[in-house]
């Protein structure tokens, strides 16, 4: 009994293996798609259309049927240049041809004519359009190093990621030249010989808004990720480069104007390293325009 | 004896006298795109282009590759945002195929059927207009591609909440050599 057990335990345990290697050795020579949509000249959806492909390098064919909304997907194409054809009832026929360049989709939409009197070979829709002979160049010809030429899935999550982060970096930095601006504007009234602390508070309310703002700002351009092997050329350097002055100068207003603050309020004039908080804010300010401009403007 | 001698002399003579296959290589290729923007104007240039061009029968099929990241509009971070709404990564070529008869090449302007792959997608642009100029044995051929970036469902990417145009029309120059 314990026998049986052992063996059947063993039989599902090598059905497993077996399932799981064949799957992952489809994994590893598929990886390329192609999919698309197969229209009509009303540009609705054809159902039951043929599209097939023929591997042009080794003559390997692969065919499928749009469903009925004229979707089609072709998965586990290895990469290399197809010959794709593409045939419904009631239709002219549409030959096309498609590189696919590595474990992504392709997406191959087709809009279908009404058939002419003449029989078409392919490519007869355009008068002068590619062909589908063997003779035709292709990728492989051009000579280009398989690293120019390969799909980086990963890569372009990363490249996903530091466009979504500096989007964000983008949007928050023009929020932030809002309280940033009425700061400025309030600090007329809450320096010099005034002596009002509701100007003063209102200075104080605006440049802590700005403050916090400008700290969401430069986490999304700090933590955006770098692509390796980018060299930084053109006016984002001027717009980096700024970030030293008014990155410091975010965190040493405040700190100076905390000083001025006490000072203020305490009846005094404002002396000693706290007297810098103006010359401070109004470069670090400056510094934070000239960033946005470099990018905004061409000069 | 004489008989097989004129056999063998045909069988010889065969593929000499079927139409003979020739052959263009792009020495030389430079793509430029225009973005249009409220604020500003940009162009992205390559001439990392590469092409090859085979005859048969007195039609000619060509094929123009260029990588996409080879694009530079003198902003790496511009060129990296670039690289990434046209999913370079994924889709790391931009290829051009067309077909044209043998005699374009004896002609002062010729239009072309292109047909372009880019950023997962392909388009089909009719009878794009294009200027030759033939010397010393290399012949020179511009033109521009009235290309959008909605043929390639590109979303427009924006600067300050703006977006940029939808028209980006590529600026080809080309110097073809006979092989």
């Amino acid at each position: 009994m314990k026998t049986r057990a052992t063996q059947f335990a063993l039989s599902v345990g090598v059905a497993m293996l077996v399932l799981l290697i064949s799957a992952r050795l489809q994994a590893q020579v598929g990886g390329a798609a192609l999919s698309g949509t197969v229209t009509g000249p009303s540009g609705a959806g054809v159902p039951n259309a043929k599209i097939s492909v023929k591997n042009l390098t080794n003559d390997q064919s692969a065919d499928t049927q749009t469903d009925a909304a004229g979707h089609y997907i072709l998965p586990n194409l290895p990469r290399g240049d197809y010959e794709v054809s593409i045939s419904a009832d009631g239709f002219a026929s549409k030959v096309s041809r498609a590189t696919l360049t590595g474990a992504t989709t392709l997406t191959m939409d087709a809009a279908l004519e009404a058939p002419q009197a003449q029989s078409q070979t392919p490519g007869d829709n355009l008068p002068n359009a590619p062909s589908s002979s063997r003779t035709e160049p292709s990728l492989q010809d051009l000579g280009f190093p398989a690293t120019e030429t390969q799909a980086d899935a990963k890569k372009q999550a990363l490249l996903d990621k530091r466009t979504h982060m500096l989007k964000i970096h983008q949007r928050m930095g023009l929020i932030t030249t809002v309280p940033l601006i009425a700061t400025v504007i309030a600090s007329m009234g809450a320096g010099g010989r005034d002596t009002s602390s509701a100007s003063r508070d209102l200075h104080v309310a605006l440049g802590g808004l700005t403050g916090d703002l400008y700290a969401i700002t430069a986490y999304y351009a700090i933590r955006a990720p770098r692509v390796p092997g980018t060299e930084t050329r053109g006016p984002i350097r001027f717009h980096k480069a700024m970030a030293w002055i008014h990155g410091p100068g975010m965190i040493l207003t405040p700190i100076l104007g905390a000083m001025a603050f006490d000072q203020k309020s305490n009846g005094q004039k404002v002396h000693g390293i706290a007297s810098a908080h103006g010359p401070v804010a109004i470069v670090t300010a400056g510094a934070f325009g000239a960033a946005l401009l470099s990018v905004s403007v061409k000069f | 004896m004489t008989k097989n001698m004129l056999m063998a002399f045909l069988l010889l003579a065969l593929p000499a006298l079927s139409p003979a296959e020739s052959q263009w290589i792009l020495e030389q290729g430079t793509l430029t795109y225009h973005v249009s923007h409220p604020l500003h104007q940009t162009d992205g240039v390559s001439h990392a282009a590469r092409g090859k061009g085979t005859c048969h029968a007195g039609q000619c099929d060509f094929l123009i590759a260029v990588p996409v990241k080879s694009f530079d509009s003198g902003d790496s971070n511009r060129d990296l945002h670039m690289l990434q709404v046209t999913r370079g990564a994924e889709f790391p070529m931009v290829t051009v195929r067309t077909r044209l008869p043998e005699s374009s090449s004896t002609s002062a302007t010729f239009s072309a059927d292109l047909e372009i792959q880019f950023a997962g997608q392909t388009a089909q642009y009719k009878q794009v207009p294009f200027k030759l100029e033939t010397r010393d044995g290399a012949t020179r051929i511009t033109g521009t591609i009235p290309a959008t970036l909605s043929d390639f469902k590109i979303d427009p990417p924006s600067l300050l909440t703006m977006p940029v145009k939808n028209e980006i029309p590529v600026r080809v120059e080309m110097t073809w050599r006979p092989q």
